[in-house]
């Protein structure tokens, strides 16, 4: 029907319109990308809540302080070492850590770090993985061996154990290349390491589609008018190519946060005691006997971004890419 | 056969090659980290014994040199620690048979029941059993091991007890016990793979049952179990069993790590840990480099596994 209007109007709706539309229509993705924007703006809006809601801030502890819930006194933390539980109120609306900081503060400041390094990675990788797959689709030949035997080693090299390596070896005193001095503990490491072990991830189908396009009339077209490779490639092929982007996106995302999690929780990407998901993971897994709350809470949190991510990463599949064809079926998390 | 063999096979050392020379680079010429400073006694040392440390390791040889002997160490085993290490070979080969354990239980669990509920999926295509299952398997690959891991052994193994909280037992000596040890560590790891399996299989199959041969078996009067099972699973497995090659390699520096931590398995990735923790640098690329011997190796096998289960990958002119 919609297709129908969209020509009588003289002019045929162009195809991410139409996939917009379907997008737009799809209650499931919808509900997903709600869920989505609700959280990210919750994680973004972190420093408001801790100053306007909770009164605390992310690092300050509060060991001995007394708060009342439901006209009861209480111990932030009790003379035994137990922290208090969610209260649902302003303060510690989540509950308490072990030295009495706002779980709930902590967590949207941990989300924020853990989105912010994911979308950093995501951009790194999307920044280095378009021009390989340009360049080895629509060269071919010797460059396409060149950049694939590169993403093989990219591939290959454990994934999680150069970040935690990485990391490692920076920690010792940190590293000084020319300008650049890279501190003990920089995010940029984490998103570095992130950034580039998913490039084969996203320059793989691209590649796959650059090959697919390059023998194509207007390709032809471009080429016989006096455009040269890069021209071609800028104006002719990236314009195609934003859709697999679009799709890989999300997914690349919960990637990135989960491994960033993973890094974290190894001790190698954010360094306690600035909150990120896999910090918080791994201070709870501690205190889980007298504190479980500490454990559940950023498990869920991280659970449900991940879930949002995948929902939306469904939706614009159905929608961008009903037939399958793009290629993006073999990329999953982990 | 054999010269795809081959062909591959030389990939994967070229592949193990180029990575070995880019930990070398990463590690060992990282500004600031000197091994002049920690071989030669570290805080306790003196100009004297830096010299003399600079001397016995050669630390004034060109990058090629020292590449060269540390790759000499690395294979034989005999790598210089900055502190003090055992044999970080024999560890290694000691350690390998408990990731094994892990990774290859992980994979058949997961493999299982992806495949398995897949092909329920697609029997039951459209309707509630298909809806219910993609939306579990979602949600299954939505819920990161590294969660999945916190969550059972905080609290099914640490606080209520009821699974084996850390250590490890042999298959050979107690096939019982074995399983009760790697039971959380292996659900932690297969699920979400699992998830992510009943999607990929399933799409496959999808495509498959359209197929002209799939409606001759059909025309012939096969029952519609027999006609999935028998003529549309092998055909539509083989681009799985490539995601699961990379899945099964990438594991040994993914999951493997954090998993192993958590539930103080004595494998792989606890020994990288502990590594890891001593600061040191020469056994970390020496662990770097058996990792990745190990995932090229893997990669490199199931490769050949898939090119002998469809001879069109064989002929294909483009490299591995």
């Amino acid at each position: 029907m919609s297709e129908l209007r969209a020509t009588r109007r003289g002019r045929a709706a162009s195809p991410a319109a139409l996939a917009t539309r379907h997008f737009r229509r799809d209650r499931a993705a919808i509900a997903w990308f709600t869920l989505l924007a609700a959280l990210l703006l919750a994680f973004l809006a972190a420093p408001l809540y801790a100053e306007h809601v909770a009164g605390t801030s992310p690092s300050e502890n509060h060991l001995s302080d007394v708060i009342v819930v439901d006209g009861k006194r209480r111990h932030v933390v009790s003379i035994d070492a137990q922290p208090i539980g969610p209260t649902w109120d302003k303060r510690y609306f989540l509950g308490a850590d072990e030295n009495g900081r706002d779980l709930a503060v902590r967590l949207l400041y941990g989300g924020r770090t853990s989105c912010f390094i994911g979308a950093c990675a995501l951009l790194l990788t999307i920044l280095l993985a378009t021009p390989l797959a340009l360049a080895a689709g629509y060269f071919g030949g010797r460059t396409d061996s060149v950049v694939s035997r590169l993403l093989d080693v990219i591939w290959s090299f454990p994934a999680l154990l150069l970040g935690v390596m990485l990391s490692t070896a920076l920690a010792l005193s940190g590293a000084t290349i020319g300008p650049i001095t890279i501190e003990a503990g920089a995010k940029v490491v984490p998103i570095a390491v992130i950034g580039i072990v998913y490039v084969p991830y996203v320059a793989r189908p691209l590649r796959g589609q650059v090959m697919a396009l390059r023998g194509q009339l207007f390709v032809e077209a471009a080429r016989a008018s006096g455009a040269g490779p890069a021209r071609v490639m800028v104006s002719e092929l990236l314009p195609h190519l934003w859709t697999t982007v679009l799709v890989l996106t999300p997914l690349m995302f919960a990637n990135a946060i989960v491994l960033e999690s993973a890094l974290s929780f190894l001790g190698a990407g954010v360094a306690a005691p600035e909150p990120s998901f896999g910090v918080l993971i791994s201070q709870g897994l501690g205190n889980v006997l007298l504190a479980p709350h500490l454990l559940l809470v950023p498990c869920i949190a991280m659970v449900l971004v991940v879930l949002a991510l995948s929902g939306v990463a469904d939706g614009l599949r159905r929608a961008f890419d009903p037939h399958g064809a793009l290629g993006v079926d073999a990329v999953h998390g982990q | 056969m054999i010269g795809y063999a081959a062909r591959r096979l030389g990939w994967a050392v070229l592949t193990a090659f180029l990575a070995s020379i880019v930990a070398f680079v990463l590690f060992w010429t990282i500004p600031n980290v000197d091994p002049e400073y920690f071989l030669g006694g570290a805080e306790h040392g003196n100009a004297y014994t830096r010299a003399r440390a600079v001397e016995k390791y050669g630390l004034d040889d060109p990058l090629p040199v020292q590449y060269v002997r540390l790759m000499k160490e690395i294979l034989t085993g005999k790598v210089a620690c900055y502190y003090a290490c055992g044999s970080l070979r024999e560890e290694f080969i000691h350690a390998l048979p408990v990731t094994l354990s892990l990774i290859a239980g992980a994979a058949l669990i997961a493999v299982g029941l992806g495949v398995f509920l897949a092909l329920v999926c697609v029997r039951h295509r459209g309707r509630w059993p298909d809806r219910v299952i993609t939306a579990c398997a979602t949600a299954a690959y939505s819920i990161p091991s590294l969660v999945l891991a916190s969550v059972l052994w905080g609290f099914l193994a640490h606080k209520w007890q009821i699974f084996p909280e850390r250590d490890y037992v042999p298959l050979t000596e107690n096939p019982f016990q074995w399983a009760r040890h790697l039971l959380l560590p292996w659900i932690a790891a297969s699920l979400p793979f699992a998830g992510a399996y009943v999607h990929i299989v399933r799409s496959a199959l999808l495509e498959a049952v359209e197929l002209d041969y799939v409606r001759t078996a059909r025309a012939k009067g096969l029952s519609e179990k027999r006609v999935l099972r028998r003529h549309v699973l092998r055909n539509a497995l083989i681009p799985p069993v490539n995601i699961w090659g990379l899945d099964f390699s990438h594991a040994f520096g993914g999951y493997a790590l954090y998993v192993e931590v958590i539930f103080e398995l004595p494998g792989i990735g606890l020994l990288t840990s502990n590594t890891l923790n001593s600061l040191d640098l020469p056994p970390m690329v020496a662990l770097a480099i058996y990792l990745t011997l190990v995932v090229v190796l893997t990669s490199a096998i199931v490769d050949l596994v898939v090119a002998w289960l469809d001879p069109r990958v064989r002929s294909a002119p483009s490299s591995p």
